[in-house]
């Protein structure tokens, strides 16, 4: 039961993480009906802007702002460097403008801060807190709070606010949006800037456990696309609970029968929904695009 | 002018002849070519730094002291992505230059076996650090080790584990590439021959970010040491902070990674007291104490493996160059093989007719981040 105890909370932390970066895969594709493949890269760029701001002296809530604000900058610079340009075209161009972004960032960040791996220290001191048998780790306890904390933004933001309900209106039917008057192309620069802050978000809570290099963006991305397909491609609920089914799925599978085919769950589980229930958990609101 | 038939026949064969003879001019250049593949981006891309650094310093020196064969030797280096398929295509890069007489590999086993089957092709000798013992024994006589294969490390860490250390319950931790695999192998084997059988066999995926269940496990199996073989820092970094917050503090004898400069930087203090069987230790010789000095002083940085292997292989390559008197790369082996009590940064080298040069370890002590030599093991065998 503690061994249970205690993955249930490990498993939860790192698919606090997966949720996070895949609410910024959810709410593009919400708007703009393309996959973004560089979400992952705004976790990893995220990160050394936090480090290179803590290197220059910025007390760390600072320079959580200033990362923060970065990833805004990055959401407008992508939006219309690689989003704007495409966005008369099909879905395939945007999606192959956004493998490339990705790679383009990786490399930038390699060729501005070298290739070396950089350690980002946590909010806390403590480096967790011993409750029972469970050990909790700090930073992991941050990013569930930060995981539910969004969850109720979210709710609160899309169904109670009128800058919410447009972004809704946008996801569903642009044109009709646009008769209605709303700015679809502000609406979408909104989006992006808001997945690039929370994927930033998500690779600067992570930071501190994972630690920051160029491969930890693709590595977080990956997993968080199949968190995205498990809970139901569009869908905010989904991304969050399919994140944080994947994260404990993978870490009881690895403890209770294989390790080194830790991943190899996370994928099968995905794998299954494609064959199984393609729409996943909460599937896809086709009614509403129709 | 009229071109007859003679004249049109003498243009073609000039035509199809002019890029080898200009290929086979610049085989003749000015200097001798050596190519190296290392990881310029991806996971290792930092301790591929280290490993360019530490063959450029020894190139800068043996040019100093007259170069290779009178000439002057340049070094060519190609990113490997620390990927397998990225060094089969670094190496297929290098390859096709006929004027490169020898190659620098990969430390990765793993990449050494995907380019295995190109070195036997081409048939140039290739200098390598990685520590499968199955790289030397498989019949490719065009691979020569810088580094002591892990039939060694295992035996190593076993035997200061049990009869240093006195522990006997081991948990064996490994990844699950070539190199994490052959290795654990080797140390599970070492163990039962000392009577003390692991009590846990724990594979990992590389890349993994999260090492709870593998802590857990070490914990549930009642062991009280655990021996290791990492390929990448960033997951012993992960692993070492996780497995001290889940309060697992027995004794930790690793495989070389755990006293690595990225290594020791990522981890922190959760690799305080560990020992580790380091092929590059700086108290260990007069020869690792004088690249110790040469290295900090030109990259500012600690010096270890993954510069002392590649500093070594350029040296040991330019000098059986030298003695062959010939790029021929048959005759580069022989003086590879040839090569005895070479004082290098590494230890003494002394080929077998394997192409391993080394044949023992040292082990150190990590003292609050300062790695301490205690102790070198050689073996005859």
């Amino acid at each position: 039961m503690d061994l249970a105890l205690q993955l249930l909370f490990t498993g939860i932390g790192i698919g606090a993480v997966y949720a996070l970066v895949a609410l910024g895969f959810v709410l593009i594709f919400r708007a703009t009906n393309v996959v973004n493949f560089a979400q992952g890269e705004f976790s990893m760029v995220a990160a050394y802007l936090m480090v290179v701001a803590v290197e220059a002296g910025l007390p760390y809530w600072a320079a959580f702002i200033v990362a923060l604000l970065g990833m805004a900058l990055l959401g407008v610079v992508f939006n219309l460097g690689v989003y704007y340009p495409l966005r008369h075209r099909t879905y395939l161009p945007v999606i192959i403008a956004t493998i490339g972004a990705s790679i383009l960032l990786a490399n930038s960040v390699l060729a501005i801060y070298g290739p070396q791996p950089q350690v980002l220290e946590g909010w806390f001191e403590t480096p967790g807190i011993q409750v029972g048998p469970v050990y909790l780790d700090s930073q992991y306890l941050l990013i569930i709070g930060v995981t539910i904390c969004l969850v109720i933004f979210n709710f609160w933001f899309f169904e109670k606010t009128l800058l919410g309900k447009k972004l809704q209106a946008t996801s569903q039917d642009k044109e009709m949006a646009s008769l209605l008057g709303i700015s679809v192309s502000t609406m979408i620069m909104i989006t992006f800037i808001y997945s690039a802050v929370l994927g930033g978000l998500a690779g600067i809570l992570v930071a501190p456990v994972l630690f920051v290099s160029i491969q930890m963006g693709s590595t977080i991305a990956l997993k968080a696309f199949a968190a995205t397909i498990i809970g139901g491609f569009g869908d905010v609920t989904g991304a969050i609970i399919g994140g944080l089914a994947l994260g404990v799925i993978e870490t009881f599978g690895a403890a209770y029968i294989s390790v080194p085919y830790k991943d190899g769950f996370a994928f099968l589980v995905l794998i299954a929904f494609l064959i199984f229930r393609p729409q996943g958990i909460f599937g896809e609101r086709v009614a509403e695009k129709a | 002018m009229r071109l007859t038939r003679r004249d049109f026949a003498a243009g073609i064969a000039a035509g199809i002849a002019a890029p080898y003879l200009i290929k086979s001019a610049n085989a003749q250049g000015a200097t001798i070519k050596i190519g190296m593949c290392a990881p310029v981006t991806g996971p290792a891309a930092e301790s591929g730094g280290y490993a360019i650094k530490g063959a450029k310093l020894a190139l800068e020196a043996v040019n100093k002291a007259g170069g290779i064969l009178g000439k002057q030797g340049e070094l060519i280096v190609e990113d490997d992505q620390t990927t397998n398929p990225g060094i089969v295509l670094a190496f297929s890069k290098l390859a096709s230059q006929p004027d490169i007489v020898g190659f620098l590999g990969s430390i990765r086993s793993t990449q050494v076996h995907a380019m295995a089957p190109d070195v036997i092709k081409l048939g140039k000798p290739v200098m390598i650090g990685g520590t499968d013992p199955n790289l030397t024994h498989m019949g490719n006589q065009w691979l020569f080790r810088f580094r002591p294969n892990d039939s060694y490390s295992g035996r190593v860490i076993a035997e200061y584990g049990v009869s240093t250390l006195g522990k006997k319950k081991w948990a064996v931790l490994h990844s699950t590439d070539a190199f994490g695999t052959a290795g654990g192998k080797a140390l599970t084997g070492a163990l039962e021959k000392l009577g003390a059988p692991s009590v846990l066999d724990q594979g990992y995926a590389n890349q993994s970010q999260d090492f709870t269940p593998v802590v857990l496990a070490i914990k549930q199996s009642g062991a009280d040491i655990l021996g290791s073989y990492f390929t990448f820092e960033n997951d012993l970094g992960i692993f070492a902070r996780q497995l001290r917050q889940l309060g697992v503090n027995i004794p930790w004898v690793g495989s070389p990674s755990i006293v690595n400069i990225t290594a020791l930087k990522l981890a922190g203090p959760a690799l305080y007291n560990t020992y580790g069987v380091a092929d590059y230790a700086e108290d260990s010789s007069e020869g690792s104490k004088a690249f110790g000095k040469i290295y900090r002083d030109a990259v500012k940085v600690a010096p270890d493996n993954q510069s002392s292997w590649t500093f070594d292989a350029i040296n040991v390559l330019s000098a059986a160059i030298n003695k062959a008197g010939s790029t021929d790369p048959a005759k580069i082996r022989e003086a590879i093989l040839a090569t005895k009590k070479f004082a290098g940064a590494e230890g003494e080298y002394n080929f077998d007719q394997n192409g391993d040069g080394l044949h023992g370890y040292n082990i150190v002590k990590n003292e609050k981040g300062n790695i301490v030599f205690d102790k070198h093991i050689e073996f005859n065998d």
